[in-house]
């Protein structure tokens, strides 16, 4: 679903994301780990149409996403940083508006579905601005999923929700069990222990680790260790 | 196309929502109020000297009370458009649905144009308060509003290209501001330099442009400059908002 090969971006003379390749196959549940100011942001940036690499290729469901962006970007829904959002519109409208970009046909179908599955049916009518961060971040999350895409892109998903917002969080996450691929980058270890079946690390823009993961793999240490040391060269 | 009308309407949703439409239109229709009726009273009092201008041809074009308030108002309504999203973070939902740079540009520049239309709507009160008490040249009054609609274009091209370029909204209003005011400064060279320059100045100057359509004067070369003026803004901002991905 997403094919990433010797993917490069350069700010400047700051090398921000330094030739990562990585696969993730259909139907995978995927973290995207590092500390902060490792890249993550830029990767899923890059993944989503925001920003061309400078270098390197990306493939989202066999589209070549740097040639054909557009057509790529219809096969993916994307929930960026922070989760900005029109904060004039009610939530219904704004996921009407999201719709209709993304060339919808049953806008309204579409629309319930997704109010439905993100838990927002109730807040429907409710001005965004309005809104805890709690509920914003879902509006954000029915966004992603509004054009029912196979592919989510996911920054940061949890960040600033309460330990209840986030267990639905992942109840959410774990429920598309297979049917849509989902990369999500965070920091929180835990997280990416309870909903992944695998993890890549990146570390000052390169990538130091990818593997999947077991009941007995200790994450943390692993983490710890991978991005505290000096640099590792990604294994052979 | 479809994709230009979604965002165009949700611009123009969230900006009569916001207090900024009402107070910059109520501002707007105070200040030409006060201007119409200045010039009204001028040419009831002096109806000898002022020959063939009435208070509309004056209204239109023969005063710089027409200008001074566009060069803030254009400023104020264009600054919102790509600006806020940048700063708000929405550009990137935007820029990363399945829709060009070129349908953002063009959704959010009709957007801009409804607005300057909501601007000048309510202005032909003005034409009609004339006719009630006097004869009105309804070919003049026509071709004004089409002058006026002209210099909307590119005005409102200009402003959508700075809000394009600039980091936040104040950026973007003050350099609006500072190259429509440019443009309008080298209108007055008309009046003080000579020869070629002064031919030149002539061509760009919006006050020449509303004087000549005021008096019913359709000018062709004045639609050229501004279609081009309004053609080359929209290039150049579908450009930076392209480059903007290689940031």
């Amino acid at each position: 679903m997403i094919e990433v090969e010797t993917l490069s971006k350069r700010y400047g003379t700051h090398l921000a994301v330094n030739e990562v390749s990585f696969d993730v196959k259909q139907g995978e549940i995927v973290g995207f780990l590092g500390p902060n100011g490792a890249g993550k942001t830029t990767t899923l940036r890059m993944l989503t149409g925001y920003l061309a690499p400078t270098a390197g290729k990306i493939r989202i469901d066999g589209i070549d996403a740097v040639r054909s962006s557009i057509r790529a970007r219809t096969r993916l829904g994307y929930m960026p940083e922070g989760v900005p959002l029109y904060r004039e519109m009610r939530v219904h409208e704004y996921l009407r508006h999201r719709a209709a970009l993304k060339h919808v046909s049953e806008v309204r179908a579409a629309v319930d579905r997704v109010l439905m599955l993100a838990g927002v049916t109730d807040v429907k009518n409710r001005i965004v601005g309005q809104l805890s961060k709690g509920y914003r971040q879902r509006v954000g999350l029915a966004d992603a999923l509004v054009a029912d895409p196979p592919l989510l892109i996911l920054d940061e998903p949890t960040s600033g929700l309460d330990p209840n917002q986030v267990r639905q969080f992942r109840d959410l996450v774990r429920g598309f069990g297979g049917s849509k691929t989902v990369f999500l980058s965070t920091h929180i270890l835990s997280e990416v222990q309870a909903v992944c079946d695998r993890v890549i690390i990146i570390r000052e823009g390169r990538k130091v680790a990818d593997l999947t993961l077991g009941q007995t793999t200790k994450l943390e240490d692993m983490f710890a260790e991978l991005t505290t040391n000096s640099v590792a060269e990604p294994n052979p | 196309m479809k994709n230009t009308w979604v965002v165009m309407k949700r611009e123009l949703g969230s900006f009569f929502v916001s207090p900024l439409a009402y107070v910059v239109l109520t501002s707007w229709l105070i200040f030409t109020g006060i201007t119409f009726w200045i010039l009204s009273e001028f040419y009831a009092r002096n109806a000898v000297a002022s020959g063939s201008d009435t208070p509309l041809s004056g209204f239109f074009g023969g005063s710089a009370l027409f200008f001074i308030p566009l060069l803030v108002f254009v400023p104020v309504l264009t600054m919102r458009l790509i600006a806020a999203e940048r700063q708000s973070g929405t550009l990137e939902g935007l820029m990363t649905a399945p829709i060009s740079e070129t349908s953002i540009i063009w959704g959010k520049y009709g957007a801009a144009l409804v607005m300057w239309a909501m601007l000048w709507i309510p202005t032909i009160i003005y034409a009609w308060i004339t006719s009630q008490h006097g004869s009105v040249d309804w070919g003049a009054v026509g071709s004004s509003y089409f002058g006026v609609f002209c210099l909307g274009t590119y005005f409102m091209a200009v402003g959508l290209l700075m809000s394009t370029i600039a980091p936040t909204q104040i950026i973007a209003a003050v350099l609006s501001f500072v190259v429509l005011g440019a443009l309008f400064a080298v209108g007055v060279g008309e009046f003080v330099l000579d020869g070629t320059l002064r031919e030149v100045c002539a061509y760009l100057s919006m006050w020449g442009h509303m004087h000549s359509f005021s008096k019913g004067v359709v000018d062709s070369r004045y639609l050229v400059f501004d279609f081009s003026v309004a053609l080359l803004a929209l290039g150049l901002s579908i450009a930076v908002l392209k480059a903007r991905r290689h940031g």
